[in-house]
């Protein structure tokens, strides 16, 4: 597998590029970017340094036509291997390129380069009252890029989302050396929106414009000790289902609180098993002061034993280094350390803690629990010694355990650290043949030649694993079981048509419909009689709706059970308001969908959790894709506890289906629907 | 669950979690006791175990607790400056960790890595398991091949510690073929870089005036030091070689200081503390300093009782306070080192901020905006943050300006400035420009190695500028009595 020569034969076109001192094949630097933070090794043939931007594109052309794979790599703090060279190649070190280019504040972005570290980037905003929301704990470290790469969260995504919600745009390479600009609010399927979070298999970041957010006037931090953890889950769902949105809602129990405040006085009680970290945040005092009396009467009333609110910026830096430092701190403990990340349902948090101390016992481990409880996004910080190898196989089982009982839940197995070669196999017991084939089509549209970090994220062959989980008795996503007996049927009708290879035009309320632009002989799929009853998850915070059912109606019946969905005043059905992405900011609160391929084949993409980096974001692939790629059949939304607001009217855009498609989308287009069966105007010429 | 317990090691990607390959050092015995880098018949040249914040480990067990998760990066110079792993705090420590688990076969190809590292210690403060990169880094370096036989170190070290007198000899007549404007045959002569005293060798206007008498010299013969009639001790001046053979105004304005504020106290007449032999890659001779001066401090102390020893370069007190390590398998002098190291301060923790006395209000117009750089082994070596900047705000007040990454390396380093002149000058311009962005006119540092490297940089780039040694600065604003 380690073939020299392959680097020597194109070495003086890169070095003519980046320069000789840049492009290193040495055994010493090779051996240096064998490893992340993660437990996987390999080498790669050689490792380019780049200087300039501009770089990218040429080299990865250069390595394109050799067939050389290749990805690309920052800080290297990812957790699970993901900017490991598994077939070798080279490494596109963009450490380097580190200059912020531009803060706008007026237009609310920031233009970066790559390898900005994220907390400079916050230092560099902050003299402006700006921030950027994204917060990993490794922001101290980690980059914009790896960010991106691993669509990051932090504390803060509760209140203002994941990475994805905060870029703006994005310049790519492409695997065959390209460069694109892709924007969520592009016309067409939201390119974009897949990038971030593709651990480098799509292509390489070269620019990003993020989105920047006035400091909020008033921050308020508050510490709650509390004798069990699952005291405190209780206090985090009521906290929540009264309809508060902190900035942050974090927990951590005794073992990580113990190793983060080593060496520092313990500010808790005598027999705290857990602490909650509460920060609200906003611009009237008044009501950030009532929300933390409500937050402090709702720990009061589930055991909490010591409430505090951090006096001055110092106490709370104090709290935050506790919170941030709980990772590497347990670097004193042991010399290795396994982070899960798995995600449920907030509402299942005490279960899924409770079946993750069962697990640590049972295989005699030891392990520090640190979660986003707002997000239900665990983290067990598993310790270890991986010269230990007895050890070392309990920890691989207990892991994978931990990540069949989040799916179990009805969870994802990773919120925010990605799959990278680590989760592969469990993306097995996640998904089924179907979603996983249908991320593989993506991949290969992005990447026919297969060279941009392969073997990452989708399982390969050797990750054969026969034995999903058994999830008798468990709780079931409402997806294939859950289906009407009408989705039932449009999905017998799709199967049908694929058979005779009939087309179809997909249609819902008619809302947008544009007979003129129907093609002469698509025979419409009515979508309007899936308007079965909204599914409400109260707890949870998410509802299911079927594609025909109106956003009015959805709207209303939500009104009724005291929720509201965070979107302007819009006409339509819910599938078509998806698909034709007329609001670009659906995306945000789009959690999952079920989907029917042109060969009636039903996928579940996404799920109930605010969080999930399993896979490619295909739901929001989904989102302007003009009924081309699939039909929606349901989808799933994170809703607002409390009475909908007044909104002012949505101003549609005029050239909403003013699409012309890209080579990518075309790509994609022939993946999903080589027969041009779906809407086939859209792409006429496949 | 039973369906959860079928798990085969097939099932997982093959690359990942790969086990330690057999012929691996630490793969076949786990944790064992001795330093896996070398045969034992090495053993003098490297150290049998570290002392970490975690307690003693061996070396290859000291580089294995760091986890990797790269929190140190950003606190790297060499890293920050390049952005390449290899040159990185957790890179260094992962080469260790590799060439013990004999993933790579040849030490050479970690000669970059070892040898472009400050010795700075960020990486150490980052770290929650405060993993000693330093002392392992040195350890890499001690294994690479030739390292410490070159023939100078061998002959500068041999002469410093076998004839210091005739060191000094040689020392001034290099001295003295620079003022006679022959400085090309002394740094050809090889005498600079084993100093450790950076600009010396490489830039001549690093230093624009050596002394013709060492410090040493002069403070033996001052009777105010002697140690006749003396019971009780308030302190003992330790002469580091910088100030001794070179800065000798730092070493006398720490004995003045030391006069007006901490009571009666003694000149040690010391060795060499043995840094360089040591950061040379010749334990046995750093031992063998070491021993000299726990001997001659033993000999004070069935005299006088307990006393402080005073140095004023923090590599030195840094070092010093580290002297255990070097002994930790010799039952005998490990002890022995351990109640040498524990008396060892360094002036900038010494002297209390109450006793700092008062400025002279034209002394102090005259050094403008005073900022301190923190000295890398005195805030990373030793955990010295507060204490000076006590004492600066108490003496300059309002004219204090913090300086942005005060604790970023100055890239003198000994003598990286020498050895990596290309690096070392991108770890300075990044001093530089902090320091001209709080327009200081006046930088206290607590190393002479910093001294000279400052003072070059700021020659050339910002020359209304200077860096002081704390002790100077101290003794120059003073309230004249």
């Amino acid at each position: 597998m380690f073939k020299k020569d392959r680097i020597s034969a194109i070495r003086p076109e890169l070095e003519a590029l980046v320069g000789a001192e840049n492009v290193r094949t040495d055994e010493g630097e090779i051996l240096m970017y064998s490893y992340d933070a993660g437990m996987a090794r390999a080498r790669p043939e050689v490792v380019i340094n780049f200087t300039a931007t501009g770089q990218v594109a040429p080299v990865v052309k250069i390595l394109f036509r050799a067939g050389i794979p290749f990805l690309p790599r920052l800080a290297g703090t990812n957790l699970s291997g993901g900017t490991i060279p598994l077939k070798g190649g080279a490494i596109l070190n963009l450490s380097r390129l580190k200059k912020i280019r531009q803060i706008d504040t007026a237009a609310g972005l920031a233009l970066v380069e790559p390898g900005v570290v994220n907390l400079e980037l916050q230092k560099a905003l902050e003299p402006f009252g700006y921030f950027y929301a994204p917060d990993p704990a490794s922001q101290k470290v980690s980059t914009i890029g790896g960010n991106i790469g691993e669509n990051a969260g932090g504390p803060l995504c509760l209140k203002y989302g994941v990475t994805a919600d905060n870029v703006e745009k994005l310049e790519v390479v492409t695997p065959e050396g390209e460069v694109r600009t892709l924007s969520y609010r592009d016309q067409g399927p939201d390119l974009m929106s897949v990038m971030i979070g593709s651990e480098g298999t799509l292509g390489i970041v070269t620019h990003a414009w993020l989105k920047i957010l006035p400091l909020p006037a008033h921050i308020k931090t508050a510490s709650a000790a509390f004798p069990s953890l699952d005291s405190a889950m209780r206090a985090v769902t009521r906290i929540i289902s009264a309809g508060i949105l902190p900035r942050a809602l974090e927990a951590m129990d005794k073992v990580s609180m113990d190793a983060a405040l080593s060496g520092k006085a313990n500010p808790f009680p005598a027999g705290t098993e857990a602490v909650l970290i509460i920060e609200l945040d906003g611009a009237d005092a008044v009501r950030v002061k009532t929300e933390l009396e409500t937050v402090h009467k709702i720990c009061s009333d589930n055991g909490c034993e010591a409430f505090k609110v951090a006096g001055d910026e110092g106490e709370r830096a104090l709290l935050w280094q506790a919170r941030k430092g709980a990772y590497p701190a347990m670097a004193r403990l042991a010399p290795d350390v396994l982070v899960e990340d798995g995600v449920v349902p907030r509402p299942r948090l005490p279960e899924a803690l409770r079946e993750t101390r069962e697990i640590i016992s049972k295989y005699k481990l030891t392990a520090g629990l640190l979660f986003h409880a707002g997000d239900g996004n665990l983290h067990p910080n598993v310790i270890f010694d991986r010269r230990d190898i007895e050890e070392v196989k309990r920890v691989k089982k207990a892991g994978y355990e931990m990540l069949k009982s989040c799916i179990r839940l009805g969870g994802t197995i990773s919120g925010e650290h990605g799959i990278g070669v680590e989760k592969r196999v469990a993306m097995n017991w996640l998904y089924g043949k179907g979603e996983l084939a249908f991320f593989h089509s993506m991949k290969r549209a992005f990447d026919p030649a297969g060279l941009a970090n392969p073997d990452k994220i989708l399982p390969v062959a050797s990750d054969r694993s026969p034995s999903k989980p058994d999830l008798a008795g468990a709780f079931v996503f409402p997806g294939k079981s859950g289906l009407s007996p009408e989705a039932r049927g449009v999905i017998d009708e799709i199967r049908l048509r694929a058979a005779s290879g009939t087309r179809t035009a997909v249609t819902g309320l008619g809302t947008r419909l544009k007979p003129a632009r129907i093609m002469e002989g698509a025979k419409p799929l009515d979508l309007a009689q899936l308007a079965g009853r909204a599914e409400i998850d109260r707890e949870n915070l998410t509802a299911r709706a079927e594609a025909g059912l109106s956003l009015e109606e959805f709207r209303r019946q939500l009104g009724e059970a005291g929720f509201s969905l965070d979107l302007p005043e819009l006409k339509g059905s819910v599938g078509g308001l998806i698909a034709s992405k007329v609001c670009p900011g659906i995306r945000g609160l789009l959690l999952g969908l079920e989907v029917a391929t042109a060969s009636g084949e039903l996928l579940e993409l996404g799920g109930k959790t605010v969080k999930n980096v399993a896979g490619y974001d295909a739901v929001r692939l989904f989102c302007g894709s003009l009924g081309a790629y699939g039909v929606i059949i349901s989808a799933t939304f994170a809703l607002s506890a409390g009475k909908d607001r007044e909104r002012a009217p949505f101003a549609e855009p005029a050239g909403w289906d003013d699409f012309e498609p890209g080579d990518i989308h075309r790509r994609l287009k022939k993946e999903f629907d080589p027969q041009n069966l779906l809407n086939p105007w859209v792409y006429r010429n496949i | 669950m039973s369906d959860n317990n079928q798990f085969e090691p097939g099932e997982q990607p093959k690359a990942s979690w790969e086990p330690e390959h057999e012929g691996a050092a630490g793969g076949a015995h786990f944790r064992s006791e001795v330093n896996e880098l070398y045969g034992h018949e090495q053993a003098g040249r490297h150290l049998t175990a570290l002392l970490t914040d975690l307690g003693e480990r061996n070396l290859y067990d000291a580089a294995a607790q760091c986890n990797r998760c790269g929190y140190c990066e950003t606190s790297c110079p060499t890293y920050m400056l390049t952005g390449r792993e290899t040159i990185s705090a957790r890179g260094r420590n992962q080469f260790v960790r590799m060439l013990v688990e004999g993933r790579t076969k040849s030490p050479d190809a970690a000669a970059e890595s070892f040898s472009t590292c400050l010795l700075c210690g960020a990486c150490s403060s980052a770290c929650y398991a405060k993993v000693p990169t330093p002392d392992i880094v040195l350890e890499g370096r001690r294994s690479l091949t030739g390292y410490g036989d070159n023939f100078f170190a061998r002959a500068a070290v041999n002469t410093l510690l076998n004839a210091p007198r005739l060191f000094a000899f040689w020392l001034k007549l290099a001295y003295l073929a620079k003022l006679t404007g022959l400085p090309r045959l002394a740094a050809k002569m090889g005498l600079y870089d084993f100093i450790g005293m950076p600009g010396l060798a490489e830039a001549e206007g690093a230093v624009n005036k050596v002394p013709l008498r060492f410090a040493s010299e002069l403070l033996r013969r001052d009777p105010e030091l002697g140690t006749e009639g003396k019971k009780q001790l308030g302190w003992a001046y330790f002469a580091a070689c910088g100030p001794n053979f070179l800065f000798t105004e730092v070493a006398q304005a720490t004995v003045r200081i030391l006069k007006k504020t901490s009571g009666p106290g003694i000149f040690v007449d010391n060795q060499c503390c043995g840094l360089m032999a040591h950061n040379y890659g010749r334990l046995d001779d750093a031992r063998e300093f070491a021993r000299r001066n726990i001997l001659r401090y033993e000999e004070l102390k069935a005299e006088h009782g307990d006393f402080p020893v005073i140095a004023d370069c923090a590599s030195c007190t840094a070092f010093m306070k580290g002297y255990e390590q070097l002994f930790t398998g010799d039952a005998d002098w490990r002890p022995r080192a351990k109640a040498f190291a524990a008396a060892v301060k360094d002036i900038l923790e010494f002297i209390p901020a109450e006793k700092a006395g008062r400025a002279d209000p034209a002394a102090l117009a005259a050094a403008g905006t005073v900022t301190y750089h923190d000295s890398c082994r005195a805030c990373h070596g030793q955990g010295i943050r507060q204490e000076p900047r006590a004492v600066l705000h108490k003496l300059a007040g309002k004219n204090f300006r913090e300086l942005p990454e005060s604790d970023w390396c100055c890239g003198g380093a000994g003598a990286f400035a020498f050895t990596q002149p290309e690096l070392s000058n991108k770890v300075l311009d990044r001093k530089l420009r902090n320091i001209a962005s709080v327009q200081a006119g006046t930088v206290v540092v607590g190393a002479t190695s910093c001294l000279a490297q400052i003072n070059a940089g700021l020659r050339a780039a910002y020359p209304s500028a200077r860096a002081v040694h704390y002790s100077v600065f101290i003794d120059e604003v003073a309230e004249k009595t």
